[in-house]
């Protein structure tokens, strides 16, 4: 068995799967999800075909208005799902006195932490491949091309990835499944509302005789939410994460005026700036959308989900690192200084 | 095969062990004998490389404990005082992971758990849920699956508490079988009388430290306070016991329930005399055993020391 299908298919994963697919819980937790999916796309459709408003008018803003909604509760119940799924991996071991029996095993911990992850993230792609044909729905209106599911695809999967490799990082820290579960959910909290609340209260601060035009702060990417708004409306991020200062509140401005459009910004009633882009362009497939690109900071050029799945493989990086040098009974390093040996007792 | 030298374990001002010295040859059961709290299990566990020593080192057969970790987890197989199981797998299944876990080859596994099940007893539960079976069978399971990559050494930590009476006795003959295969055992237990039938050497552990260690009968021999027998005689009680009292060799002698028990000092030839005097004065003797202090007299008295 070469490097490769071992890191694939190590024992951990077949018994995961195994142990996994055999209880009421997994098929009750597709079906739910399937449930709930279809139940927002249903309701979606039907609020819009009746009010028949949206992001504008026709079958094409119907179709991008459910994409959207869709999209967003698709890493909502992730986010509610993997956490779940996760953050009992070690800790549960650990409970169920089990998992010394794998550290005197050849399996080295890293792979055991490996396969835990590739055990749930099979789920979360089962998860994913399983709401495929609700989200083709979307097709039959328009408005959404191939490209967009696919990156917006991109980036929810990467998302479930982070917040699993958060849940199994504080699974090996703490010793109770409990606390890992809280733990794992606050931290997805804060990972998809929180930076994003951040961008609110402490956006970028940019002089309005500035021409060019500014990004909010670079920690909000963090959040698949704003990326996911881009991919779905094909729109810049306007009106969020950038305060502007020394505006004319007598009326219109055009501000700014870059790549392939324009941007309408006027005073917003608490003191922001409210902007509203003047073209919309669909790009190619994965090619630059300049409208959509980020227009300045740590990222600029890039698109918001390139800039999201690339904080957020850092981050899981990270956790997976952390989780790996934690997890071993005997550890090379200590977090606490170790204390010197007390003096022997004669 | 086990060499231990000066191992210490120290938590926070606590010493869990104080410079622990022992060895075990190939093939001996080691028992580890020693009151809760006393370091049985820290020491167990130091040997399965699953907690590093503040000082002092061990070895399995020739590997560094701290520094050949995957090595010496390939030589052992350990199984802890209390562990649990997977549900939503049955038995056969379970040994199929671990042994898979040991990288035995897949056309092997199938094989490898049926010969293990069949030499604990269970080949007939293979396919229940193993979550299912009672502790003494699980137990066996845990043995089992100690098995799979055939270790050298065993280490069996507290192997038959909660075990009922038969299962203590199937578990003991199984040890016994494995002696028999070739391997090296170290095994912890409360249940003194079942480890001096079962084990060739013996160590016992108090507050950390070692009090004695050696082969059973030596260590007995060495701790208890005298030696006893126990005589039968027809009729003539009253006169073997005033036979007895007078020799020098014997320490106290009374009739308890129509048997003469008599503590003596000295060794077997030393009994010998004892049964010879009682016949040269015409005693008719039915019965005359000696009988061992024990390793629970060893024990208390190895125990029984203040630690400074």
């Amino acid at each position: 068995m070469n490097v490769a299908t071992r890191a694939l298919w190590n024992p951990i994963v077949a018994k995961e799967y195994r142990t996994r697919m055999r209880t009421w819980r997994s098929p009750l937790a597709i079906t739910i999800y399937i449930v709930l999916l279809g139940g927002i796309g249903w309701a979606v459709f039907a609020a819009l075909t009746v009010s028949a408003t949206g992001f504008g008018q026709g079958p094409g803003s119907l179709g991008q208005m459910l994409f959207t909604f869709l999209i967003l509760f698709q890493v909502a119940l992730l986010a509610f799902i993997t956490p779940a799924l996760t953050a009992g991996a070690i800790s549960g071991e650990r409970e169920r006195q089990t998992l010394d029996l794998l550290f005197v095993t050849p399996i080295a911990p890293f792979s055991i932490i490996w396969g835990k992850l590739l055990a749930s993230m099979s789920f979360i792609a089962l998860l994913l491949v399983i709401s495929v044909p609700i989200f083709s729905l979307v097709f039959l209106f328009g408005g959404i091309e191939l490209d967009q599911v696919i990156s917006a695809f991109l980036v929810t999967a990467v998302t479930a990835m982070t917040l699993g490799f958060i849940g199994v990082a504080f699974s090996t820290v703490l010793r109770r499944t409990l606390a890992a579960t809280v733990a794992s959910y606050g931290a997805a909290f804060v990972l998809l509302a929180g930076t994003l609340l951040w961008g609110t209260l402490f956006p970028t601060e940019v002089d309005a005789s500035v021409t060019t035009q500014s990004a909010p702060p670079a920690i909000t990417l963090i959040s698949p939410v704003i990326p996911l708004l881009t991919i779905a409306t094909n729109l810049p991020v306007t009106g969020y994460g950038v305060r502007y200062k020394n505006v004319n509140n007598s009326g219109p401005a055009i501000l700014n005026s870059s790549g392939g459009g324009q941007q309408y910004c006027m005073a917003s009633p608490n003191g922001g700036v409210m902007c509203q882009s003047t073209t919309s362009t669909t790009p190619g497939f994965f090619q630059t959308n300049s409208v959509t690109a980020i227009p300045s900071g740590l990222f600029k050029g890039w698109q918001y989900w390139q800039a999201n799945v690339v904080m957020q493989l850092m981050i899981s990086l990270a956790a997976l690192l952390f989780s790996a040098l934690m997890l071993p009974p005997v550890r090379r390093f200590h977090l606490r200084r170790r204390r010197a040996p007390a003096p022997q007792a004669e | 095969m086990i060499a231990v030298e000066d191992l210490t374990k120290i938590y926070g001002n606590r010493a869990a062990l104080d410079r622990v010295s022992f060895e075990v040859p190939e093939r001996e059961i080691f028992g580890f004998v020693g009151p809760n709290g006393a370091g049985k299990t820290t020491t167990l566990r130091i040997l399965a490389a699953l907690l590093e020593p503040t000082a002092g080192r061990a070895f399995i057969d020739g590997s560094d404990v701290t520094r050949d970790r995957e090595k010496v987890h390939t030589r052992i197989g350990y199984m802890p005082d209390f562990f649990g199981v997977y549900d939503q797998l049955t038995v056969g299944e379970y040994l199929d992971f671990y042994a898979a876990c040991y990288r035995q080859p897949k056309q092997r596994r199938r094989k490898i758990v049926d010969d293990l099940l069949a030499l604990v007893g269970m080949t007939e539960r293979k396919n229940q849920q193993v979550d299912s079976l009672s502790r003494g069978l699980k137990q066996r399971v845990c043995l089992a699956r100690a098995l799979v990559h055939d270790p050298a050494v065993l280490l069996l930590d507290e192997p038959a508490s909660g075990l009922d009476p038969r299962a203590r006795v199937e578990l003991r003959e199984i040890l016994r079988e494995l002696q028999g295969m070739g391997k090296t055992i170290i095994i912890s237990s409360h249940i003194l009388p079942e480890l001096t039938e079962l084990c060739s050497m013996i160590g016992i552990i108090d507050h950390g430290r070692m009090r004695a260690t050696g082969p059973v009968h030596e260590v007995i021999a060495r701790l208890s306070s005298g030696r006893r027998l126990h005589i039968r005689v027809l009729d003539e009680k009253d006169a073997a016991l005033e036979i007895l009292a007078p020799l020098p060799a014997i320490r106290h002698v009374e009739a308890v329930n129509g048997t003469i028990e008599a503590e003596y000092d000295g060794d077997e030839r030393t009994a010998s005399d004892i049964l010879l005097a009682l016949t040269q004065a015409g005693i008719r003797v039915s019965s005359f055993a000696p009988v061992d202090g024990g390793l629970e007299d060893a024990f208390m008295k190895a125990t029984s020391e203040e630690v400074g």
